[in-house]
């Protein structure tokens, strides 16, 4: 920043109230601060990173689409960044150990305070240099404590997908069958389901509320299906191995499955048999 | 010295309970009580003091088998402490007599002649059916106040433990109904409204209570309705908006079903909350919730819906566990006739459908 210039920064929050309140706090704290753009998701906001330049930008960690941990990232060490919180307890320990600034909302005007006067320190540091910003032609030359700031924000960015229930299952696990019933498309918690057997073309899909025909084939959904749960006991057969009922032994090693509340018996393959010898 | 007496709790029966009730605390004090009454009694007999100290030795560990014999094998119908009683009662003449048998050669018509040892009988019976009875009473009184004791102990125990796992269960239940983030971002949003002076922080402010006090547990609740469900469900709606007016709209529409119909508590919370999880809140763009109830009259059931216009449901979603812990409610509340149904919605988003046969509302 050359002395002349005015400092600039960014605020991105997906609440709005939180944004005016971020912007008063700092048009009192820091009357020459220049806000140059609000952003309502972690897109925008590196859209008008990209577009301003600014110093300084505070990103709220939980934002929909892009969150503010990837919009970092993306802005890379080309600003000071600020995160902004609400009650991530692994976030924040994250944010010291990266000795990264932080601001946990509620925040108090003070606590803006100290964030300012840091700030306000680390820009007239770079201010020497001509550079706007201040670590973009420097990059390739920054060595150990930039890399594990690289690493720290990655990190972070696969525990806030993984926290966030809108990102899937850590497992990865399938949680849901989409199928069609009627007009509708119904979403089956895989917990109802009592077992899945292939029908030519389609899987038949068996559950507590009524069956129906999805297009994914048993190879796949035993892939994608959680094994603690799920075994698959036949080439064209997958048991709900929480509704398994008893395994009635048949002719050459082969068996049958009887699962909870239900008349019919299921085909057990010579080479599945084991799954239940192990039970 | 008998307090620790074991505590009979369904009274064992037979030669291991005599065996175990024959502690060494009443040998040493049915010995140690012969000792005393032989050294008391000495100066008015002739015989020489072993033979008085072997003679009440054999008479103490009679009656200690016969009150120990009482506790073992009870006969029913008859209180124990009067059957030990009676026993000590009757077994002091017959081990007095046991005791002089060997002084007299086996010959009890001898004994019953000769005036000194008669006398010597008497003395012993008499002094040890004054005392031994008192004794008893006295051992048994020690061992219900042990017992009174251990009771009220287990009492004590039982209730911290009841009013732990209580507060276990409130905690549990506060974590899972009020997030911190939730909470602290709500309040992030009020705080602001509140330093810019909005006329807007006062029907927030009344909102955040009303869905916190609705979120608080509540151990002695009324039966939970649906009229208070549907409030719940509006404050938190109404605290969403605030904080993402430019993302999320709702209506409620449940004009045509009673409120006071009986709804498991924070049921219809648990899709709204899903709805704004999963629909809602990760699209930049967001969308509308609609909760809706209908009544069938044909068949007289009720329809609850949430329906949102969100970014859908992905196939590897958890949630799934919430909406199962919905529906064992659901079974409890109102029989397994009830059905909790996903599906989702054109062009994006999932609705959830509540179906039941209420309950008799009952009217105070």
């Amino acid at each position: 920043m050359s002395p002349s210039q005015a400092p600039t920064a960014l605020i991105a929050d997906d609440e709005p109230l939180l944004r005016e309140r971020l912007r008063s706090h700092l048009l009192r704290l820091w009357p020459e601060l220049q806000i140059v753009g609000e952003a309502r998701n972690g897109r925008e906001a590196v859209e008008m990173f990209d577009l301003h330049a600014p110093h300084v930008v505070f990103l709220d960690v939980h934002m929909p689409g892009v969150n503010g941990i990837d919009a970092a990232r993306s802005i890379a060490r080309r600003a000071e960044v600020v995160f902004v919180t609400a009650y991530e307890q692994y976030a924040v320990q994250a944010f010291e150990q990266g000795a990264l600034d932080y601001l946990v909302k509620p925040f108090e005007e003070e606590r803006l305070d100290d964030t300012v006067q840091r700030l306000k320190q680390r820009l007239a540091a770079t201010s020497g240099s001509a550079a706007a910003a201040p670590d973009a032609g420097s990059a390739g030359l920054e060595s150990g404590p930039a890399a594990a700031l690289d690493s720290l924000l990655a990190d972070l960015s696969s525990e806030l997908r993984r926290r966030t229930a809108a990102g899937a299952e850590p497992s990865g696990f399938l949680q849901w069958i989409k199928a069609s019933v009627g007009n509708h498309v119904r979403l089956i918690p895989v917990d109802q389901v009592a077992y899945l057997r292939s029908d030519e073309k389609y899987t038949l899909v068996v559950w507590e509320g009524g069956e129906a025909l999805i297009r994914k084939t048993i190879r796949e959904l035993a892939d994608e299906l959680d094994p603690q749960r799920f075994a698959q006991v036949h080439r064209s057969v997958i048991v709900n191995l929480h509704q398994v009922l008893q395994v009635i032994r048949g002719l050459n090693e082969t068996a049958e499955v009887q699962l909870k509340g239900r008349k019919e018996l299921l085909p057990v393959s010579r080479s599945f048999v084991h799954v239940f010898r192990q039970m | 010295m008998l307090s620790h007496f074991p505590i009979p709790v369904s009274s064992p029966i037979g030669m291991r309970s005599f065996l175990a009730e024959l502690t060494l605390a009443r040998v040493a004090t049915a010995l140690g009580l012969a000792v005393a009454l032989s050294l008391v009694l000495n100066p008015i007999f002739i015989t020489p003091y072993p033979v008085v100290l072997g003679r009440l030795l054999l008479v103490a560990s009679v009656l200690l088998l016969a009150f120990t014999a009482a506790r073992a094998w009870q006969i029913p119908g008859v209180p124990r402490w009067l059957a030990q009683v009676l026993a000590v009662a009757l077994a002091a003449p017959l081990a007095t007599l046991l005791a002089y048998v060997p002084t007299v050669g086996g010959d009890l018509a001898q004994l019953f002649q000769h005036e000194g040892r008669m006398l010597g009988v008497v003395s012993i019976t008499a002094t040890v059916l004054l005392v031994a009875p008192l004794l008893v009473l006295g051992s048994l009184y020690r061992e219900r106040d042990a017992q009174v004791r251990s009771q009220a102990l287990a009492f004590e125990l039982e209730r911290s433990t009841l009013e732990r796992q209580a507060l276990d269960a409130q905690l549990k239940l506060l974590q899972a109904q009020i997030e911190p983030h939730f909470l602290f971002n709500t309040l992030a949003n009020v705080q602001q409204l509140v330093e810019s002076g909005s006329v807007r922080a006062a029907p927030v402010l009344s909102s955040l209570i009303a869905y916190l006090r609705a979120a608080m547990p509540k151990l002695h609740a009324e039966r939970p309705t649906l009229g208070n469900e549907l409030a719940m469900v509006r404050a938190y709606l109404e605290l969403m908006q605030m904080r993402m007016p430019d993302r999320l709209q709702f209506r409620i529409d449940t004009a045509g079903v009673p409120p006071d119909l009986v709804f498991p508590a924070l049921g219809l919370l648990t899709l709204v909350e899903n709805a704004v999880r999963h629909g809602i809140d990760p699209s930049e763009t967001g969308g509308s919730i609609e909760v809706s109830a209908r009544c069938d009259a044909a068949s007289g059931e009720v329809r609850i819906t949430v329906a949102d216009s969100g970014v859908g449901m992905r196939e590897t979603a958890p949630g799934g566990t919430g909406l199962t812990n919905l529906r064992t409610r659901l079974a409890a509340t109102f029989g397994s006739g009830a059905r909790l149904e996903l599906h989702e919605t054109q062009p994006s988003g999932v609705s959830a459908e509540i179906v039941f046969v209420p309950l008799p509302v009952q009217r105070a």
